[in-house]
């Protein structure tokens, strides 16, 4: 063995990695329970900042407004993105394949090519923006993200299922419900809690469609930051982090705990292993 | 089940697409050929100046910084993720999984938030200027917005390596070693060469977002280091120039197709050259 | 009513340049054991999907019960699949699974309690009615794939491989119980695999397929005893091919020597051919008037528990197998040395001519 150790080097770069990452996040957080109206020095924790939070009602309502959006457009974006999972993966026709590789170009656009063509649209047809051009724009760009995780599990599931249910005396709509569904439910759960996860966090999308008010989230923070950093600021932002990792890990988690055998990260990922 | 059957589950999703994606683009387009009015919007017509602008000494060196930082951005991704991914991989153990998952945790977490937490450290009254005599001003500089891209899209870089390593077959690195002898050798002639895959993907995941990221250049630095996506934006909010505003966004958006393009060429043809 | 349960007439499938099934004719009798055998590719399961409906022919017809089919979508003909990875349906437990396609049918719930009670028994599952195919073994899985099939009562059961995933004494065991099972209920079974010995054991007759056509069809015993053809012959058991011509009242080896053999009609002189003899006919240094007979040198001995192979060279790259069992009276180590020269002789009856 050579004299570079190389474990102990990987695992000491590793280790600085993972204190870049989550050394903001953790200062973001810590001083969110600032006693004092300062980012450099930490003085006693209190809440402060959170109840601040909660008295100024129009952060209230963007934060109603965020979850009402997130909701939408995830019951929205996992039907559409369904089917077209459904659609392009079992179907060999030619719209079909077209549809395929039409359903991906969302997925590479930049968010700022997305703001900007539901920006013009919105203008052009005359719709005012709000709410509901958000909840527009936040389902368009989302259902691509549905339709690959549910495809994912579609490929690994291979049309034996369906074709057994055929076999069994099933009509094609009845093996679709009965079958299909059933056994898709976990990626459809999985790739549902990371649309919501996406669509509460996202800023650019939401930052060329949104109306004067309420506003999601983001828009608010962003705004806010333009004036200088506050430490409510730090609150919403540790906020936002908490609603996040608990739809991820929902993500992850529920098809576990539906008593499936395989982790939603299996699912997501489409292996076996996970 | 015939895929005439299945065709018709894709209607509602490709017709959503289609009014909500596509014909936005095109409405975009056309008005990246139009006039902008004293109202702020637009007077439709043929107008290609306005890519010529776009591609002026003014605003050329805009894209041209975009993908500097960009390129920029993915290598260092590449240089600082491909180790972690290594480790954990071949490391990480029972613990592999949740390694990993803890990496990949704060990328599905608000990119504001995270951009915005750096600000605070960086900032000139932030923690971390508190630590240092003089106040240092970290931001508005071009390595504040690449290390504003890189936090922001490393875990894109990570994954797809960790899943090509994962792919691997172990005995081959065993086999390896006795091969070349030198861990070193091993690792350019065997590892390397499996993971190239994952390292492209990683590469173009990280990339074309940092391409037209405005969120990174629009807080952690200032009108020295803006991006296109900086730029488009302000067509729209204050310039009032959407004309050109949509041709920049046309001129991003041709640009990362391009690139698309040949990057699916080229895996193409090297799954054809594998198989 | 006909006497066939599936017929097919000169069926032909491709898919774009490849053809899968080529011109296939058969009939399959009611309450017959039937074996499509073959290597992997030879069409034997797409023969199988035509039969169930999930594939339709490029030319030619399918009657099942005497009705043509052409028109008929799986979920309305009268067969059942047994499907390779058991496709169960996780998310509901054993009893439902079996009870799926009585539901279909509009069965009343008494019956379909009943039946699939019944069905259960059939395959002693009948304890793990409420639980769920994650919570079962490999083996139990595939009988409840059965159970799931057999309660509908078809006409035809299709089994595609059902016993591969399983291991060696699991399928000798599953083997026995699927026999038994067609010959209680009397349904006929159209049964795929690759495993010879599976289908020699189980069928009452076999089809013999390559490359989409059928090489032979015919009962277990006179497909391994008179093979017609070389493929089949290699195929079916292990066979000795040695290349020689034919000649009167027998054909010429590589020696020169003639060896007696039946030769077959429109077989002329001088034709290129192959005589085929099963390794367990040739005896060794046991040689009695009226055989047909060889020397050679031992060049090799395999031990396999049951039987030593004896691998004999005739001349260099002229190769015979013989099998010698391991009796209570005697045992080939103990007979024969490497390097022995000896005499290997066979019934020129168990010799086959093939072309």
């Amino acid at each position: 063995m050579s004299g570079f150790d190389r474990p102990r080097f990987l695992w000491a770069v590793t280790g600085l990695v993972y204190v870049f990452l989550f050394a903001p996040i953790f200062v973001v957080v810590l001083f969110s329970f600032n006693g004092a109206k300062s980012l450099q020095v930490l003085d006693g924790l209190s809440l402060r900042w959170y109840e601040e939070f909660w008295r100024d009602e129009s952060l209230r309502e963007s934060l109603v407004a965020s979850i009402e959006i997130a909701a939408i457009t995830t019951l929205a974006a996992t039907a559409l993105g369904t089917g077209l999972a459904l659609g392009t993966i079992r179907s060999r026709t030619r719209t079909a394949r077209g549809a395929a590789l039409f359903l991906l170009i969302p997925l590479v656009t930049p968010e700022i090519v997305a703001g900007v063509s539901a920006f013009v649209l919105f203008a052009q047809v005359g719709i005012a923006l709000s709410l509901t051009t958000v909840v527009l724009a936040h389902i368009t760009f989302s259902i691509s993200y549905v339709t690959i995780v549910v495809r994912g599990r579609l490929a690994a599931m291979g049309s034996e299922l369906e074709e057994a249910a055929l076999d069994l005396g099933a009509t094609p709509w009845q093996a679709v419900r009965l079958v299909t569904l059933p056994a898709l439910w976990p990626a459809i759960l999985a790739a549902a809690m990371i649309v919501f996860a996406l669509s509460f966090d996202d800023f650019v999308l939401s930052f060329f469609t949104t109306g004067e008010s309420p506003q999601p989230l983001p828009v608010r923070i962003y705004s806010a930051l333009r004036f200088g950093i506050s430490p409510t600021i730090n609150a919403v932002g540790t906020l936002m982090l908490v609603v996040s990792l608990f739809f991820i890990a929902l993500a992850v988690l529920l098809p576990r705990l539906l008593g499936r055998r395989e982790s939603g990260l299996a699912v997501l990922t489409g292996s076996r292993t996970a | 089940m015939t895929g005439a059957f299945w065709r018709r589950f894709l209607v509602p999703g490709a017709l959503w697409l289609i009014v909500f994606f596509a014909i936005p683009f095109g409405i975009t387009i056309a008005i990246s050929l139009g006039e902008p009015t004293e109202l702020g919007g637009v007077l439709y017509g043929f107008n290609p100046g306005n890519y010529a602008d776009a591609l002026d000494p003014l605003f050329a060196p805009v894209l041209l910084r975009s993908v500097g930082y960009a390129a920029a951005t993915a290598a260092i991704c590449l240089l600082v993720g491909y180790p972690v991914a290594y480790c954990i991989a071949r490391y990480g153990g029972r613990y592999k999984h949740a390694l990993i998952a803890a990496v990949l945790l704060p990328f599905l977490t608000n990119y504001l938030v995270r951009t915005y937490a750096w600000v605070a450290l960086l900032a000139d009254e932030g923690l971390v200027n508190r630590f240092v005599g003089e106040p240092i001003g970290f931001l508005n500089t071009p390595w504040a917005v690449i290390g504003g891209l890189v936090y922001g899209y490393l875990g894109y870089m990570i994954l797809p390596i960790y899943a090509s390593l994962e792919r691997m077959d172990p005995s081959l690195i065993e086999a390896g070693k006795d091969l070349y002898g030198s861990p070193r050798q091993t690792f350019w002639h065997v590892t390397w060469p499996q993971t190239r895959a994952g390292v492209l993907a990683g590469g173009v995941l990280v990339f074309l977002p940092s391409v037209g990221d405005f969120v990174s250049a629009q807080l952690l630095g200032g009108p020295d280091t803006y991006m296109i996506g900086n730029l488009i934006q302000q067509q729209f909010y204050g310039a009032d120039n959407w004309p050109f505003g949509a041709a920049l966004t046309v001129v991003l958006m041709a640009f990362l197709m391009i690139f698309m393009i040949f990057y699916l060429r080229g895996s193409q043809e090297r799954r054809e050259a594998l198989a | 009513m006909s006497e066939c349960a599936v017929e097919l007439d000169a069926v032909t499938k491709r898919f774009g340049d490849f053809t899968a099934v080529d011109d296939l004719t058969l009939r399959i009798g009611r309450g017959e054991f039937f074996s499509l055998l073959g290597p992997s590719g030879c069409g034997k399961t797409t023969t199988l999907r035509i039969i169930a409906g999930f594939e339709q022919p490029t030319g030619g017809g399918v009657r099942l019960d005497g009705a043509d089919v052409a028109r008929v979508p799986p979920y309305r003909r009268n067969v059942n699949t047994v499907f390779q990875s058991y496709a169960l349906f996780e998310h509901l437990d054993v009893a439902e699974n079996v009870a799926f396609g009585l539901r279909r049918r509009k069965v009343p719930k008494a019956e379909i309690a009943q039946r699939v009670g019944e069905a259960l028994e059939l395959v002693s599952l009948g304890s793990r009615a409420s639980d769920r195919p994650s919570q079962l073994s490999g083996g139990m899985r595939q009988r409840v794939a059965l159970a799931r099939a057999l309660v509908n009562r078809p006409s035809v059961l299709l089994l595609d491989e059902p016993l591969g995933a399983l291991d060696l004494q699991l399928r000798k065991q599953m083997q026995v119980e699927l026999k038994r099972i067609q010959r209680e209920v009397g349904i006929t079974f159209v049964y795929v695999t690759h495993d010879q010995e599976e289908a020699l054991a189980m069928s009452d007759r076999i089809a013999v397929m390559c490359d989409g056509v059928i090489q032979q069809l015919g009962q277990p015993e006179e497909i391994y005893e008179h093979p017609g053809k070389a493929f089949v012959a290699g195929f079916i058991g292990i066979s000795n091919l040695l290349p020689a011509t034919a000649a009167n009242g027998g054909v010429r080896i590589g020696t020169g020597a003639l060896i007696p053999a039946p030769v077959p009609d429109g077989i002329a002189h001088g034709t290129d051919v192959h005589l085929s003899v099963r390794p367990e006919k040739l005896l060794v240094d046991e040689v009695e008037d009226g055989m047909a007979s060889v020397e050679g040198t031992i060049a090799e001995r395999v031990y396999m528990g049951t039987a030593t192979q004896l691998i004999i060279e005739l001349a260099p790259g002229a190769r015979l197998v013989a099998l010698e069992q391991n009796t209570a009276r005697a045992r080939a180590d103990d007979r024969w040395e490497l390097g022995d020269r000896v005499r290997i002789g066979w019934w020129p009856e168990h010799g086959q001519v093939l072309r």
